[in-house]
């Protein structure tokens, strides 16, 4: 059976017990059900998988059907449970005839004019400390990247990498914002 | 096992360098170092938030052109092989559109370059720092909340303002009726500028009216035939108007005391001006509410020779 069928096969009693084997509160298990398919996604696609997210949700196919038979005995780290599953699928994946795909980058330019609007809306959702930090961060030469992070690292105060930490979590707030502006 | 390879698998997951979780993205690691790292990223919180934020780095170096050939082609075969990259590298060209075109004025300017005035004094002051702001907020508090104790305590500032105001307010008086006529009449000639003043309101008087005026002389004899009588006003606000007749050649200051005739002191005048050696009088005026049946004498003594000596008394009776 192809993976693409064991997908559409997975019944959702087996999706749900997964979730409650990886942990009883609902909303605690998601979390954790998205921060492991996070991590075999950017494992799966250092190893140079080219259908990572695919391999991805096939692994967790697998091991939702053998909670079932390993929940009464299973001992540890259930995330390792999914590294070994993963070893396993990567090398049956490496043994198939599968030419790479790359993700096409497609410039559409109502697309683009749609992520521009959002990115202004959520722009204007920053504190103004924040939008001050990103315009600055996002404002610098090329040329001239350390210098100038230097120089707003001592305008704000702040360590060289504080700087940098603090802007790349403002853009992870900005990346989920804008991702759900673009859904609505 | 070489020795990097060794340092690299006995690490944490704190002490794996930007560098490594970069070619972690690119898929750069050797088979040991990366199995080290799989197995770190799997049981490791914290360096999964770093490497999620590494992916944010290099998709803002991507779209910035910061990286070289050969990571952008790494970039774009080892690491945009998943939609959630790909709509990182989207909003990374999204935040370049929108901020980049500015570097030359949002960017601080590199060492040596010159700086606005105004940013350097930003940087000179730290006007951009929260604390800053806050205490020149608390100072402009300060500055308002003093200024309006000064209004409310002090009336002579009020007064001065009020008068500032009401002079600038004047109304600039327009030409009378018949100047305009006058003008229409005379159209070839220039007319001369003359502003008549609009009649003024009359001017409702503050004090209230002399009701009572009475002429006293000094030294009267003080017995029932002879001793000028008032009729006392009943108004609340009415006023005896007493006139002193002076002995001859009597001028300066003088202080009028307006006592019961049990000496009880019921009213004082203070710096009374004789009129003139012709008229010969100083006159004052007593409320007529302080004033009861009875008799009364004033005391009328000199005030500007220092002496204070009577000089003459005055005897009414009210009735």
């Amino acid at each position: 059976m192809s993976p693409a069928k064991k997908l559409q096969t997975l019944k959702q009693e087996d999706f749900d017990r997964l979730l409650a084997w990886l942990d009883p509160d609902p909303g605690r298990a998601g979390i954790l059900y998205e921060r492991i398919r996070w991590r075999l996604i950017a494992i799966l696609a250092s190893r140079g998988c080219a259908i990572a997210e695919e391999l991805a949700d096939e692994i967790i196919d697998r091991v939702a059907r053998r909670v079932v038979d390993i929940q009464p005995t299973y001992v540890g780290d259930k995330a390792i449970y999914f590294l070994g599953v993963m070893n396993n699928v990567h090398h049956e994946y490496l043994k198939r005839p599968i030419m790479p795909r790359l993700v096409e980058i497609v410039d559409d330019g109502n697309e683009k004019e749609t992520t521009h609007l959002c990115l202004d809306k959520c722009l204007d959702q920053l504190s103004p400390h924040a939008r001050q930090m990103i315009e600055q961060y996002y404002a610098e030469n090329k040329r001239a990247k350390i210098d100038l992070r230097k120089r707003i690292a001592a305008e704000f105060g702040i360590s060289l990498n504080t700087l940098r930490l603090r802007a790349l979590r403002i853009r992870e707030k900005l990346q989920t914002c804008i991702e759900q502006c673009l859904e609505a | 096992m070489d020795d990097d390879t060794r340092q690299f698998k006995e690490s944490n997951s704190q002490e794996f360098s930007d560098d490594a979780i970069r070619r972690f993205l690119f898929g750069r690691l050797s088979a040991a170092e990366q199995a080290t790292f799989e197995e770190y990223l799997f049981t490791g919180e914290s360096l999964e938030a770093r490497v999620r934020l590494a992916e944010f780095d290099l998709a803002d170096d991507y779209a910035l052109e910061r990286l070289s050939a050969a990571d952008r082609k790494a970039f774009e075969k080892k690491f945009l092989l998943s939609a959630e990259r790909t709509r990182q590298l989207k909003v990374s060209t999204a935040l370049r559109d929108r901020f980049a075109s500015t570097t030359t004025v949002a960017a601080p300017a590199p060492k040596g370059a010159t700086a606005s005035i105004s940013e350097r004094l930003r940087f000179l002051f730290g006007l951009n720092q929260r604390a800053w702001r806050l205490a020149f907020g608390v100072a402009i508090l300060v500055v308002l909340v003093g200024m309006v104790w000064l209004w409310v305590k002090e009336p002579r500032i009020k007064e001065g303002i009020k008068a500032g105001i009401f002079n600038r307010r004047a109304p600039v008086p327009a030409p009378s009726a018949p100047r305009m006529a006058e003008h229409s009449n005379n159209a070839s000639s220039i007319p001369e500028h003359r502003i008549t003043p609009l009649a003024m309101p009359p001017h409702e008087p503050t004090a209230s009216p002399v009701i009572l005026s009475v002429d006293l002389m000094p030294d009267a004899p003080r017995d029932h035939a002879q001793i000028p009588l008032i009729d006392l006003p009943k108004g609340e606000h009415d006023i005896v108007r007493l006139q002193l007749a002076l002995k001859p050649n009597q001028t300066g200051t003088f202080r009028a005391e307006l006592l019961t005739i049990n000496d009880q002191s019921v009213f004082i005048a203070q710096s009374l001006l004789s009129a003139g050696r012709d008229s010969g009088k100083i006159a004052f005026n007593v409320p007529a509410a302080l004033l009861k049946t009875g008799d009364y004498r004033v005391s009328l003594s000199r005030a500007d020779d220092g002496s204070k000596r009577s000089v003459a008394s005055y005897y009414f009776r009210v009735r």
